[in-house]
């Protein structure tokens, strides 16, 4: 499903949550909507599944979304609130509101899923912890086969099995059933390796969207005897810096040229990915007030 | 149509369940005040006129508060939910009129058993417009405080003059102040100006809820 957005801006009162933003998603990949706290992700996403009206336009597949029964059926967003859940109903009841609603929903993956994350039936959602909660979310998410389904911080909460177990299950549902899928989360270097496509979102505003394998590319783990790294690193835009004795490794922005690359492999020096967090620190962190 | 499905097959199984069982209290409360003195009143139309239109104003909030959020969770349009909502306000009322015109009829099989007397009641269309416009005024003031937050206080005089509107004819619901005698002049005319006050709590729904944001909850 093709996503545009154009002059996107939402506003809370005074706050300006999304700023005039615009960019558009080609569809059937893994999306990671990466952003800082207070970013605007959640009210991107809400505007994206017609949460709320939109100051400016949003489409999908080339129709607006908001209140466009057509449109909407093909989208699920699931916030960290469980908007398709009410504490009050049991967990067998929330799921009877998905096969009652959705046209694309699949009750038999539904509860394999709720048997995944040993969710019970019978409990009620308001008793779920966190972490259960998210877990719920995600069966509703992925089990919609929605052809833009959006995830928002689907992983609060969750145990580090529990955590690993949905990003396999996200994987292979894709893989079984490509759709458009737009993942916020904070914990990038979890995620990075399911991500095809990075948008960064700053004070809303669009930082970058880019391919997540270009977006490595920007940046180089320098390693090496620790005088070499710093006279390599000269001039560079160093995010950051760790030591070991005498051996150190630089992060460095930018792509390197040949002419660095030569001598990078005459002082000794090895030259890594960069973690795809700490590009992320790096474009989102006002530093000496620019970015 | 799925949302009015599912609507009227879960809200008004519950509404009919908590109906019977308030019945039933009602009855079994009867039976223990007869123990201390004659019985004079119905007990089954303080349920059916006081407790009744408040029960109906909160299944009228709830419908709006919880689910209509959880419709366009699930690739709902609010207009879609609205429109499904509204012509169940009508089945709702439908069905809470018959339980209560059949919980009229067993109470009066037990009283005449046991020789109990009961007051006068109202007519089936007036308890059935009484519950339409509870049920509509619940939705009306979810949608404004959902919407506006504390803002949504400004619908409640709109919302007490339409209620309060429909409880004059309803014996044992009250009575209104300083006009008394203002139903007995409409007349008829009575049951127009309610299916009016149905209308405008319903167009008052519509108007606020159509482009209603779902707010992250708390």
């Amino acid at each position: 499903m093709r996503v545009e957005v154009q002059g996107l801006t939402v506003r809370y009162g005074d706050v300006t949550a999304i700023d005039d933003m615009s960019f558009s998603l080609s569809g059937n990949k893994i999306y990671g909507l990466l952003g800082r706290n207070g970013s605007g992700k959640t009210s991107l996403m809400s505007a994206l599944a017609g949460y709320r009206r939109p100051s400016g336009s949003v489409q999908l597949d080339g129709v607006p979304v908001f209140e466009n029964a057509a449109a909407m059926r093909q989208v699920c967003l699931v916030r960290h609130s469980a908007d398709a859940a009410d504490k009050g109903d049991k967990v067998s009841y929330v799921l009877e509101y998905g096969a009652a609603w959705r046209d694309t929903w699949d009750n038999d993956y539904a509860l394999e899923l709720v048997d995944l994350f040993k969710i019970g039936l019978k409990t009620k959602v308001g008793e779920l912890s966190l972490g259960q909660r998210s877990a719920l979310g995600v069966v509703i998410g992925l089990a919609s086969r929605s052809p833009l389904t959006m995830l928002d911080e689907s992983h609060l909460g969750m145990d580090t099995p529990t955590r690993y177990a949905f990003y396999d299950t996200l994987l292979n549902d894709f893989m079984a059933h490509p759709r458009t899928i737009i993942i916020s989360t904070h914990l990038i270097e979890e995620l990075s390796s399911l991500l095809e496509e990075v948008v960064i979102i700053d004070g809303g505003r669009l930082v970058l969207q880019e391919e997540a394998d270009v977006l490595r590319s920007r940046g180089t783990e320098v390693t090496g005897n620790a005088s070499d790294v710093d006279e390599f690193t000269v001039g560079m835009t160093v995010l950051g810096e760790k030591s070991l004795g005498r051996t150190k490794a630089a992060m460095v922005y930018g792509a390197l040229d040949d002419e660095q690359l030569v001598r990078a492999r005459q002082l000794g020096l090895e030259l890594g990915p960069i973690a795809l967090q700490d590009l992320f620190v790096h474009l989102t962190e006002p530093v000496g007030g620019k970015r | 149509m799925k949302i009015f499905r599912h609507l009227a097959l879960t809200l008004t199984a519950f509404c009919a369940m908590v109906a019977g069982g308030s019945f039933v209290f009602a009855v079994a409360l009867t039976f223990v005040v007869s123990a201390f003195r004659d019985v004079e009143i119905s007990a089954w139309n303080i349920v059916a006129s006081q407790v009744g239109p408040w029960f109906l104003l909160f299944i009228g909030v709830y419908a709006i508060h919880n689910v209509l959020p959880i419709a366009v969770a699930h690739g709902r349009t609010r207009r879609e939910f609205l429109v499904a909502a509204s012509a169940f306000s009508v089945v709702l009322a439908l069905v809470m009129t018959a339980v209560e015109w059949l919980g009229f009829l067993v109470e009066g099989g037990i009283y005449s058993l046991m020789g109990w007397g009961a007051d006068e009641r109202a007519t089936q269309f007036a308890y059935l417009l009484m519950y339409l416009v509870w049920f509509t005024v619940g939705m009306l003031c979810a949608a404004a405080f959902d919407r506006f937050g504390g803002g949504g206080i400004f619908v409640l005089p709109v919302a007490l003059a339409l209620v309060v509107a429909t409880r004059v004819q309803v014996p044992g619901s009250g009575n209104l102040p300083f006009v008394t005698s203002l139903p007995y002049l409409l007349g008829a005319g009575w049951y127009v100006a309610l299916a009016v006050s149905f209308g405008v709590a319903l167009a008052g729904t519509w108007a606020i809820a159509r482009e209603m944001p779902i707010r992250v909850r708390a």
